[in-house]
């Protein structure tokens, strides 16, 4: 899977948990927690939860500081460079 | 531990199948009613989860005498229902029991739903002397907390309709966030919340009453509660923390401006999401380590996949994780916020002492 289909998956993913079809298009930077997509620290968790399970990287257990949570192209890229590692 | 039972109605909670029975609908099932009183004195949860009209739960409200927190009345599947039910009490499939007498809804929500405990009415009887039933302790907000989830029911009901920021909904709504030293009567709920938190909780490990108790009598060791109110009702004894304000080992040579704060336990009870409160007590932890000349706060979180929405907090309050230890279970990283930089100051509806 390439970085740009990761991205769009991740969109999806995204667009499901806020029930915001927002996610499919918003730029890149578009913060995820809050004003941004509006996910709070129980939607933040859920993510992470189904990211690990669709993408196979454990996020929460990588990124301590969750930094990657910042927008949707720092997931974005987080997950995909994980997946390509490996 | 579970927190919640979630009834199906026809021939479970009910003896008879309530569309059935129009002109007499039927009574309740007396085991089922015996088990409901019990699991409510203890402070679980009661939910329906049940194929019929929404006037079944009703009739079923009247019927028991006992409140339901949430209630998912329709003709989806039941594993859908039993999400439902724990997305509004923002709980975790293991936190929940689901009681149907049909094999098939059974089966059918344990599959989808492999963590919830799923059981046949037939074994009801047994089911108060299970300990995953059984709360080591019981206090005054573990038995009001049924009526505390239908004050958060109102709550989000308004906040849905409210156009404003969070902030803006938390001072209509009259909010208030009370911070203030612990005392003895404090320790058995102090205790019941180290059990029962888990997505906000930094130390991932049970401390006892007694532990509490002792805490509190010891120099440089300071245990803080935090309470919660608002126009909705008030919640009680929602959070907490104990705080290591000097070194076991530290010597009384030492200088005070050397300190370090150490927080070995932070925590809040998943009802105070989304109210200001873990935000206010960290922001209050710093404020209060600087004004007594602490440079930093440290915060030692256990690294596992519950308590992701805690670090979520934490980072938030620019707090910064250090060296991560190897890998493997119940890893604690040290999570430290410099006090050098800059702090918010508390909103005006958090109150101190």
């Amino acid at each position: 899977m390439s970085a740009e289909e990761t991205a769009v998956e991740l969109r999806r993913l995204l667009a499901e948990l806020t029930s915001d079809d927002r996610a499919l298009t918003a730029p890149q930077d578009t913060p995820l927690l809050r004003a941004g997509l509006g996910l709070d620290s129980l939607g933040g968790a859920l993510l992470l939860k189904r990211v690990r399970a669709q993408f196979g990287v454990d996020v929460a257990d990588e990124d301590l500081n969750l930094d990657c949570l910042a927008t949707i192209g720092t997931l974005a890229a987080f997950v995909a460079i994980r997946r390509e590692s490996r | 531990m579970i927190k919640c039972v979630i009834w199906d109605l026809d021939n479970t909670l009910f003896a008879g199948v309530y569309l059935e029975t129009p002109d007499q609908r039927p009574p309740a099932d007396p085991a089922a009613m015996k088990v409901l009183h019990e699991l409510s004195e203890r402070g679980i949860l009661q939910a329906i989860a049940s194929r019929n009209p929404a006037e079944a739960a009703s009739y079923a409200t009247e019927l028991t005498g006992h409140s339901f927190a949430s209630v998912q009345c329709g003709w989806g599947a039941k594993s859908a229902a039993v999400s439902a039910v724990l997305a509004e009490l923002g709980l975790m499939p293991a936190e929940a029991a689901f009681i149907d007498d049909d094999a098939m809804e059974r089966a059918e929500v344990s599959f989808r739903l492999p963590d919830v405990a799923v059981l046949d009415p037939r074994d009801l009887a047994d089911v108060p002397s299970w300990p995953q039933f059984s709360p080591p302790v019981v206090t005054e907000e573990g038995r009001r907390r049924g009526e505390l989830y239908l004050q958060r029911q109102a709550r989000q009901q308004e906040a849905k309709t409210f156009g404003g920021s969070v902030q803006e909904f938390l001072r209509q709504a009259g909010t208030q966030v009370r911070i203030a030293p612990a005392s003895q009567q404090d320790t058995a709920r102090l205790a019941e919340l180290s059990v029962r938190t888990h997505q906000f909780n930094s130390a991932g490990a049970e401390v006892s009453q007694g532990t509490f108790a002792d805490l509190l009598e010891q120099v440089g060791q300071r245990v803080v509660t935090v309470r919660l109110s608002d126009k909705f009702g008030d919640d009680g004894l929602v959070g907490g923390c104990i705080i290591t304000t000097k070194p076991a080992t530290e010597t009384a040579t030492e200088t005070a401006t050397s300190s370090t704060w150490r927080v070995p336990l932070l925590m809040m009870s998943c009802r105070a999401i989304g109210r200001g409160v873990i935000d206010a007590l960290l922001t209050w932890i710093c404020l209060t380590a600087r004004g007594e000349g602490s440079a930093a706060v440290i915060v030692p979180c256990v690294i596992n996949d519950r308590n992701v929405p805690l670090r979520i907090a934490l980072t938030g309050a620019g707090f910064r994780a250090g060296d991560p230890p190897p890998p493997g279970r119940d890893r604690s990283v040290d999570y430290v916020r410099p006090l050098t930089q800059p702090l918010t100051a508390l909103p005006d509806w958090v109150v101190t002492g």
